[in-house]
């Protein structure tokens, strides 16, 4: 991120208003199979996802992440609990009355699931002719869809002569066709690259800006999570364990699961000679290593400057990043000063007094 | 070779042909269905059935393993009941079919099971019925595979039907064994051979193009 960032207001939190998918208590468990044990594969997920928001939850494989989202179309039947979907109970309907509900929500999957002997056109045009509308209908519903992902000239051509991305593409336009309330991307951008990973991120953050349509993820990637959704939640071993707005949660991580899916993308990497030095106890006439965040508001705030003149500290600049999240900036900044106390202690202690996140990192002589 | 032999030749050629097409024809349309649902009826699966899953594997299974010379003549009850009589060419297409429809259905299942799971899910999420997964979504995609399937049937009945000269069916096998082998006419088995290999080259090569081009798999852009 360039050094000219214009900073914008920091932006209320999406507020948590109607939720449009609610899961009450929800539990699923699979039955034991042969010498394996019982598998608690949910347990006590409560859970809202606003109307009109994007909502990620992030986990480690066999978190329960795939089970979650497909509680919400009904593929899988919660143990216990109550999953309400616009108002409807999916866990209460049977195989019936969950077609119509899914005729309301699209999914996208990681690995695209197109059928390979239909070609673009009609890939999108499936969940239509699922739906029993006709022809002329499909028509006019499909052009405009591949015209929004972009893949017009494409309509023709069948999924194994197309991109990655243009695969997830028509499978986007395809979730679309039948102009659903919800959106459930199932590890959507898992199976591409970094680039084309950003474009479909942005082709999702469109469809939810410009067709208002609630979007439900799940992810193994945090960079997904920070890129686009605006509320995040922590799944592990089967249970939430941090949830809340992107912002919050990605700046002030409150459960290590969290603090680890965020090392790859926030905050830096230490020079490779500082990390190597670094020792837990303080070295006697020393430095201490200090990682200092910057939120939001104070983003801006000349800390360092500050510091420097009222406690007379000089501080040594190591490294440092400021990048967005969830529209807002976010800094942090990794610096050495004195490791002898009391200062480092008065240092760390007047950075908390200017709202900003202070953590010693270690010491290095 | 004789005009006399020549028209004998054409004529077996035809009766193959005609109790081939009949018998792989009629082992379609029972095994193609036969087939899906075996394909989904375990448990778990779309149609969800597996006692009878079961029972017809079994059932699939007997027949395969049966011989087909000894099915040939094993069923001449069920052969006469149907054809009102236990000889001859029309009478030949029983057994044939018999023992087609269990092999298409074995092939069917195998061609539908290799349908990645993942499509099924889709169209579920998309509020497809079992039945207009099976229509849009399984045969569809799993038709390249059934058409080689069909290719290899169509050539193993090319095969069965040089038995049923012994329930005295015509066509090529019986004219080779009865001209070629018992008359001491090499020429004819000859003949009888290179008819053969030629019948099958030409199905087999038929059905690979037909599965080429329906395999949308394997285009490059």
């Amino acid at each position: 991120m360039n050094a000219h960032v214009k900073f914008a207001p920091a932006q209320a939190e999406p507020a948590a208003g109607e939720a449009l998918i609610r899961f009450e208590g929800v539990s699923k468990r699979f039955a034991a199979r042969r010498g394996q044990a019982e598998v608690r594969a949910l347990d006590g997920i409560d859970l809202a996802v606003p109307k009109g928001a994007i909502v990620g939850v992030i986990g480690r494989s066999g978190a329960g992440k795939s089970t979650l989202i497909r509680l919400v179309n009904g593929l899988e039947r919660p143990s216990s609990g109550s999953v309400v979907v616009d108002g409807v109970d999916v866990a209460g309907l049977d195989e019936a009355g969950l077609r119509g509900v899914r005729r309301s929500i699209g999914m996208i999957f990681q690995h695209f699931n197109l059928l390979s002997s239909r070609t673009v056109f009609d890939n999108v045009a499936l969940p239509l002719e699922v739906a029993g509308v006709g022809k002329g209908a499909i028509r006019q519903a499909v052009e405009p869809l591949l015209e929004l992902v972009g893949l017009s000239d494409k309509r023709d051509r069948y999924p194994a002569e197309l991109s990655g991305g243009q695969k997830q593409r028509v499978g986007i336009a395809r979730a679309l066709a039948t102009e659903p309330k919800v959106l459930l991307c199932d590890e959507a951008t898992s199976a591409l690259d970094p680039e084309t990973t950003s474009s479909i991120l942005q082709l999702l953050k469109r469809v939810n800006a410009e067709l208002g349509i609630t979007i439900l993820l799940i992810t193994h990637e945090m960079q997904v999570i920070k890129e686009i959704c605006d509320r995040v939640a922590v799944l592990e071993g089967g249970r939430i364990v941090e949830e809340g707005g992107v912002f919050d949660v990605l700046t002030r991580p409150r459960h290590p699961t969290t603090a680890s899916f965020l090392a790859s993308v926030t905050g830096i990497e230490l020079p490779p000679d500082v990390a190597g030095a670094l020792q837990p106890a303080p070295v006697p006439g020393g430095q201490a290593v200090l990682r200092i965040t910057f939120t939001g508001e104070n983003a801006t705030t000349p800390v360092i400057s500050r510091l420097s003149t009222t406690l007379g500290i000089d501080f040594n600049i190591l490294a440092g990043r400021i990048e967005r999240i969830a529209g807002r900036p976010f800094g942090s900044l990794v610096v050495s000063l004195p490791g002898d106390e009391p200062g480092l202690s008065a240092a760390v202690a007047a950075l908390g007094k200017l709202g900003l996140g202070a953590e010693v990192l270690g010491h290095v002589a | 070779m004789s005009p006399e032999l020549i028209r004998l030749i054409w004529a077996s050629t035809l009766d193959t042909l005609g109790m081939v097409a009949v018998a792989a024809a009629i082992g379609t349309l029972v095994g193609l269905p036969l087939g899906v649902f075996l394909a989904t009826s375990r448990k778990g699966e779309l149609f969800a059935a597996p006692a009878i899953n079961a029972v017809l594997g079994l059932v699939v299974n007997a027949t395969r393993s049966t011989p087909f010379i000894i099915l040939v003549v094993a069923i001449i009850p069920f052969t006469r009941l149907v054809a009102g009589s236990s000889i001859g060419t029309a009478a030949a297409i029983v057994p044939l079919t018999v023992a087609a429809t269990p092999f298409i259905a074995r092939i069917v299942e195998g061609a539908i099971r290799e349908v990645d799971q993942g499509l099924v899910e889709a169209a579920r999420a998309m509020g497809a019925t079992p039945l207009q997964i099976v229509r849009k979504v399984l045969i569809p995609e799993a038709l390249p595979g059934v058409v080689l399937g069909l290719t290899l049937a169509v050539v193993s009945l090319i095969g069965y039907s040089a038995m049923v000269g012994a329930v005295g069916g015509g066509g090529l096998g019986d004219l080779g064994i009865r001209y070629g082998y018992q008359r001491f006419m090499p020429e004819v088995m000859a003949a009888v051979v290179v008819v053969l290999i030629v019948l099958v080259q030409a199905v087999q090569s038929f059905g690979d193009v037909l599965a080429r081009r329906l395999n949308k798999r394997l285009r490059h852009s």
